[in-house]
């Protein structure tokens, strides 16, 4: 009797541990394959830059598979993505990337798209010590908590509109006065912030300031507000939609300035597309350009224009620079990989951390909490139908048409 | 200074309050006559965008041209959905009809996600963006063509509701069903039609928005809320109470936008929801229904 229940319980235990065992089995159920989870919007209103995202993923993924995949300690090992929707919802990231770690037991996380999103995947992949990797959220908030597992090879979203700003103070005849607005979401915000501080350190008076709801579906209001301020500059921080939504704005109410800028947007196709003619003139910062004069390491393409070539060649359409950064994203966990020699969370996180190293996107360095503070952004005007570099001076394909003409004389 | 930019914000919510009419006038058919709080009505209105879009991407067919194209469609549609779908619960408490629509809305957003994509998409016409100015206040031509899209659609809807055989059938089965039953009234095809008519509305909408907004599948999302807001504003079941509740929700909006926080668009709406719901529960037009 005592014998058998004894028997029962090491039997149970074994069994206990055989299940504990089992997942741990489970990443190598092919066992040369490195797997990461990837929560992405593919609706809601981050679907379409959830989109790009998953395009550069899915182009690193397929190169370094195509090219014998990664090497870990003398073995090669292919690379799978598993992709979830998130719906562009924070708390639908968080909930995914921790079924990633505990269920699907995945070896590493590559981040949401945008700042809310990632700011929440940050939390959860902190508590279970697996490193996660991201290329599209900017808000530096993000890197202000003291994660030590998250790791961002975009620049910082304060950066997106003071690249426009710094070549505005530098033109003929130097314009004066700005109105800056955003959307009230954690990444527009700083983006605005960032402009607010340009504007204060260089001269530029503030005439007018607002924040508008995100997703908001009316800007109509701020609009009326920017053209009673009557500014020389004009920047909004916000999303490709509500980039859309103010340019079309501003013309229904003539709107005129010098300068128009948008964080995000219109280094899209999608804002060409959409708007035609409409959206000639505009500024957008953007993470990365193809004819940036980078000399990547070797292990993936390591030139900015071979990058766009073979990118255009596979989806049918230029690469935006939320394809590129989510490229690079991955890009920074092989390099990683590599250098770790080991698939073990810690140790890559570790490799992470100390990295230093030129890609086609730019340098790849994090500062002590994680974020990419040493790559400079770079400003594209749509100038016939094309996003074309215009700063800074040293990647300067065209200058940039200046001033913007009035909306009845173009 | 003050005083042109408080006219511009009347203006812009009068123009905006167009969309808002129309949205409502359908959502508040379905819920006056059936009492049937339709979740669906986004998804019927981000369907009638995406028909505008198609038609103008592919064939070059001007928006406002189909506005009654994809009101027939849409209303078959519904009238289907209605009588082969909701029908079986429509004596349900309203917890049910509201489950079964909000299903309804998930299947359709996702089926357009299927087909269309989750990319933002636009309509951008040869008048887009073009204005005019009265005095200090500058008008979009797309958008004043909106609300006078929106007031025509009102007006025949207030027709056929006031003149026709149906009109009429609906109207009565809205005051007593049993007295409408006796007197030889369908219910269950005319329930179809209401719905139908809903779903046709929130198509003619659809196309309205489409004309000055992004498309994206769960764009319809946030016009219920609008809708669900008018709907209360105006009084339930009546056409003047959609079109008055309409506009006024415009004005507000962009009144509270400009003036209390952009940030507090939508929560300034909503703050008035709450005092008419206290002050005058039964809306500004509407009839006192129990």
């Amino acid at each position: 009797m005592h014998v058998g229940r004894g028997l029962s319980y090491i039997l149970l235990a074994v069994f206990v541990a055989g299940v504990a065992a089992v997942p741990r089995l489970a990443v190598g159920a092919d066992e040369n394959t490195i797997v990461f989870g990837a929560a992405l919007a593919a609706t809601g209103s981050y679907a379409r830059e959830g989109a790009l995202t998953k395009e550069g993923y899915d182009f690193w993924s397929d190169y370094v598979n195509v090219h014998g995949g990664i090497a870990v300690g003398g073995r090669k090992y292919r690379v799978e993505i598993r992709y979830a929707d998130d719906e562009s919802n924070p708390q639908t990231a968080a909930k995914l990337v921790e079924k990633f770690i505990d269920q699907d037991h995945v070896n590493f996380i590559l981040a949401p798209y945008g700042s809310a999103d990632t700011f929440a995947a940050a939390a959860v992949v902190e508590r279970k010590k697996i490193p996660m990797v991201e290329g599209n959220g900017a808000s530096e908030r993000i890197f202000n908590q003291g994660n030590k597992y998250t790791f961002g090879v975009l620049s910082p979203g304060r950066k997106y509109l003071q690249g426009v700003l710094d070549m505005a103070v530098h033109l003929k005849p130097r314009p004066q006065t700005i109105a800056v607005v955003s959307a009230n979401d954690l990444f527009s915000i700083e983006a605005a912030q960032g402009a607010l501080d340009f504007s204060a350190a260089h001269g530029l008076k503030v005439v007018y300031t607002a924040r508008y709801p995100a997703d908001t579906s009316d800007v109509s209001s701020v609009v009326s507000a920017i053209k009673a301020a009557k500014p020389d500059i004009i920047v909004n921080g916000g999303r490709l939609q509500e980039a859309l939504l103010m340019q079309r704005s501003l013309k229904e109410q003539g709107v005129n300035a010098l300068i128009f800028a948008h964080s995000v947007g219109p280094d899209t196709p999608d804002f060409r597309q959409t708007l035609g003619k409409d959206a000639e003139y505009v500024y957008g910062g953007t993470q990365w350009a193809s004819n940036a004069k980078y000399r990547g390491a070797p292990g993936f393409i390591t030139d900015s224009k071979v990058y766009a070539s073979e990118f255009t060649k596979r989806y049918g359409h230029v690469p935006s620079y939320q394809n590129a950064e989510s490229s690079a994203t991955c890009l920074a966990f092989q390099y990683a990989i590599e250098r770790a020699g080991s698939l073990d969370p810690l140790k890559v996180r570790d490799a992470l951390a100390a990295l230093d190293v030129v890609t086609f996107f730019g340098l790849l360095k994090f500062d002590e909490r994680g974020i990419n503070i040493y790559k400079p952004m770079v400003v594209n005007q749509i100038q016939h139908g094309e996003s074309v570099t215009v700063w800074p001076l040293g990647s300067q394909v065209r200058p940039p048409m200046y001033p913007t003409p009035p909306w009845g004389s173009r | 200074m003050e005083f042109n930019l408080a006219l511009q914000d009347l203006v812009n919510g009068i123009l905006a309050g167009g969309i808002f009419a129309v949205v409502a006038l359908g959502f508040s058919l379905v819920w006056g006559i059936m009492n049937i709080i339709n979740l669906a009505h986004g998804a019927y209105i981000m369907l009638g965008a995406y028909l505008a879009y198609t038609l103008f991407t592919f064939w070059h067919v001007d928006p406002f041209v189909s506005i009654p194209l994809a009101f027939i469609v849409l209303f078959i549609l519904g009238y289907f959905i209605q009588r082969y779908i909701i029908n079986f619960v429509v004596r349900a408490p309203i917890l049910t009809t509201f489950l079964l629509t909000f299903g309804l809305s998930l299947l359709i957003i996702n089926i357009a996600l299927v087909v269309f994509h989750g990319d933002v998409k636009g309509i951008t016409t040869s008048y887009t963006g073009t204005n005019f100015a009265v005095g200090p206040v500058t008008i979009s031509w797309t958008k004043l063509w909106t609300l006078v899209a929106a007031l025509l659609i009102t007006g025949c809807m207030q027709m056929f509701l006031t003149r026709t055989k149906t009109g009429r059938a609906i109207r009565a089965t809205s005051m007593d069903i049993g007295a409408a039953q006796l007197s030889g009234v369908n219910v269950a095809h005319l329930y179809a039609i209401v719905y139908g008519l809903g779903a046709g509305l929130a198509g003619a909408a659809g196309v309205l928005v489409s004309l000055s907004y992004s498309l994206q599948p769960s764009m319809g999302d946030p016009f219920i809320i609008k809708g669900f807001v008018v709907c209360v504003l105006g009084g339930l079941g009546s056409v003047q109470g959609a079109l008055i509740g309409g506009i006024l929700y415009g004005i507000l909006e962009s009144f509270g936008s400009q003036w209390i926080g952009t940030g507090l668009q939508d929560a300034t709406a909503l703050v008035v929801l709450l005092l008419v719901l206290v002050v005058r529960p039964r809306g500004i037009i509407g009839k006192a229904v129990a």
